[in-house]
This record gives structure tokens, C-alpha cells and sequence, in this order.
């Protein structure tokens, strides 16, 4: 069965892009959340085997989303994709418990080779 | 604006169009302007928070927008109004958050926030009483964009 992904990001563009690459490499998109109080709830609802999270959203950003999914479910594989790619972030994003760190604009093939490590393990 | 803040968005601006664009974008003449204002038909706007606080605008007239966007759907997306102004404040977004690790590295840590569209032209963000500059990088087959960038230091910000 194919592994199901749920998708974080507040801009459609990212979101449809994401949807694109994962589809294309066998992979089903659970759902796409617009921001992060979207994806912790949809996270309960899904239960997805990954998320792939964005840092900068209204409502709720990806770091807080992060906690709490985290919080929710200690073994939560989450995958932050963001534009923000200074170390304090990068740090403040691994130790709250984020499994990888892809910073925008990337190349398709990263996002592939990230989950699929995340998802064989 | 102190020039210091000026190179991580020329050399960020740069790096990330020329990925996404697949361009070697080359950078025209700056100018300065008394606060930031836009006059072009098309704006991303983003804020920066944190040690530095300030507005950026990326402006570009409609065709080049157009063109950015058709690049970055591609073949495969079905494009939509909706999904090009998506397409374009990620650009904003992306740049923006480059530019801002490379502040990071000079010593600013910074955060931005998410991108606003502004159609219309001869715009000016009144509350932000801070001189801008203009950094124009021409896209070979796109266009200018036009980025223009009104920081200032985090306790001269709090001090006015």
C-alpha cells in the first residue's frame, strides 16, 4: 500500500508542486494543510506516515505545529520544507523533533530521496 | 539603509531566481528613494521581524509576472489566477528567506512573514518611514524584478 503523506504549506502554488512530486514517485497525499493548526488537526484525523511541514504560516507556524504534533504522537515523522533555512532554525526544528530539513527553493529529487529514507526506516 | 544589508539580498535575490528561473539574472543600477514605494504593476510584499525591521517589495510589471509564472507552473500544472499569484508570492517568500539565512550569517537574526499581493501601481507603505533601496535584477527572457528593501536595525526601530 502506498505510504500516505500529509502536505503543509500556506501557498497553493507549494502545496500543488509537493502533491506533484509525491504522486509522481508513488506516494498518496492524505491531505494538505494550509497552515499549521490545519495540520495538527488533520494530523489526528489522518494519521499520516509523514508530513511535510513549512515554517512561515499565518494561524499557526510550522515549529508550533511541529511540537504539538509531536506531542500528540512522539513517533510522528515530520519533514520541514521552508524558504527559512538559518541554523537557528535548523536547530530550534531538529531538537523539537523534525526528522529533516529541505530549504526552498529545491530540487525535486530532495524531496523524493528525504521521505523515502524516512519511509524505509 | 546601510549598505551591509544590501548584499545578502542581491546575492540571495540572485541565487534563488536563478534556480527557480533557470536565468543568470545580472543586477542593474541601485537607486535610493525616500521610503519604500512601488511603481510597478505587480508587488509581493513581505515583512521582516526580529533584529531587523522593515518591508520588502518585489515589483515587476504584469508581462514579466506572466512570464515568471508560466515558468514556474510548468507543463503539468493547469494554470489558474488563483495558483499564479500562489506561484509568485512563493518566489517573495523564497527569496525573502534566503535573504534572511544570509542575515543570519552577518549577524541579524531575522524572521520574515507571509507574502501579500498588491496589485496597482504607485504604491507606498505609508506606516514604514524608513529610506529604501532599489535593487533591479534583469531576468534575461522575464523581465525586471524590481526588489526594493526598507530595513533598519531592531533598537533605532523601537527608538522612533
Amino acid at each position: 500500500m502506498a505510504k500516505r503523506i500529509l502536505i503543509t504549506d500556506d501557498a497553493l502554488f507549494m502545496r500543488v508542486t509537493l502533491k506533484n512530486i509525491l504522486t509522481q514517485n508513488g506516494f498518496e497525499v492524505a491531505g494538505e494543510a494550509a497552515n499549521g493548526k490545519e495540520a495538527v488537526q488533520m494530523y489526528q484525523d489522518l494519521k499520516p506516515d509523514l508530513v511535510t511541514m513549512d515554517i512561515t504560516m499565518p494561524e499557526m507556524d510550522g515549529l508550533e505545529a511541529l511540537k504539538q504534533i509531536r506531542d500528540l504522537d512522539p513517533e510522528a515523522k515530520v519533514v520541514m520544507c521552508t524558504a527559512m533555512g538559518q541554523k537557528n532554525m535548523v536547530v530550534d526544528a531538529v531538537q523539537a523533533g523534525a526528522k529533516d530539513f529541505i530549504v526552498k527553493p529545491f530540487q525535486p529529487d530532495r524531496v523524493v530521496e528525504a521521505v523515502k529514507k524516512l519511509l524505509a526506516a | 539603509m546601510q549598505a551591509k544589508f544590501v548584499n545578502p539580498f542581491v546575492s540571495g535575490a540572485q541565487e534563488v531566481v536563478g534556480m527557480v528561473l533557470a536565468v543568470e539574472p545580472s543586477l542593474g543600477q541601485l537607486a535610493a528613494r525616500p521610503r519604500i514605494f512601488t511603481s510597478q504593476q505587480f508587488n509581493v510584499t513581505c515583512g521582516i521581524t526580529g533584529d531587523l525591521a522593515g518591508q520588502i517589495i518585489y515589483g515587476m510589471s504584469l508581462q514579466t509576472a506572466e512570464a515568471i509564472t508560466k515558468k514556474m507552473l510548468g507543463d503539468a500544472l493547469v494554470p489558474n489566477e488563483e495558483l499564479a499569484a500562489s506561484a509568485l508570492s512563493e518566489l517573495g517568500n523564497m527569496i525573502s528567506g534566503t535573504c534572511s539565512s544570509k542575515l543570519h550569517s552577518a549577524g541579524y537574526t531575522c524572521d520574515i512573514t507571509p507574502p501579500t499581493i498588491i496589485q496597482g501601481t504607485n504604491v507606498s507603505i505609508s506606516t514604514i518611514d524608513i529610506p529604501a533601496l532599489v535593487i533591479p535584477l534583469n531576468l534575461p527572457g522575464f523581465g525586471v524584478l524590481e526588489i526594493n528593501v526598507s530595513l533598519k536595525e531592531r533598537a533605532v526601530a523601537q527608538a522612533a
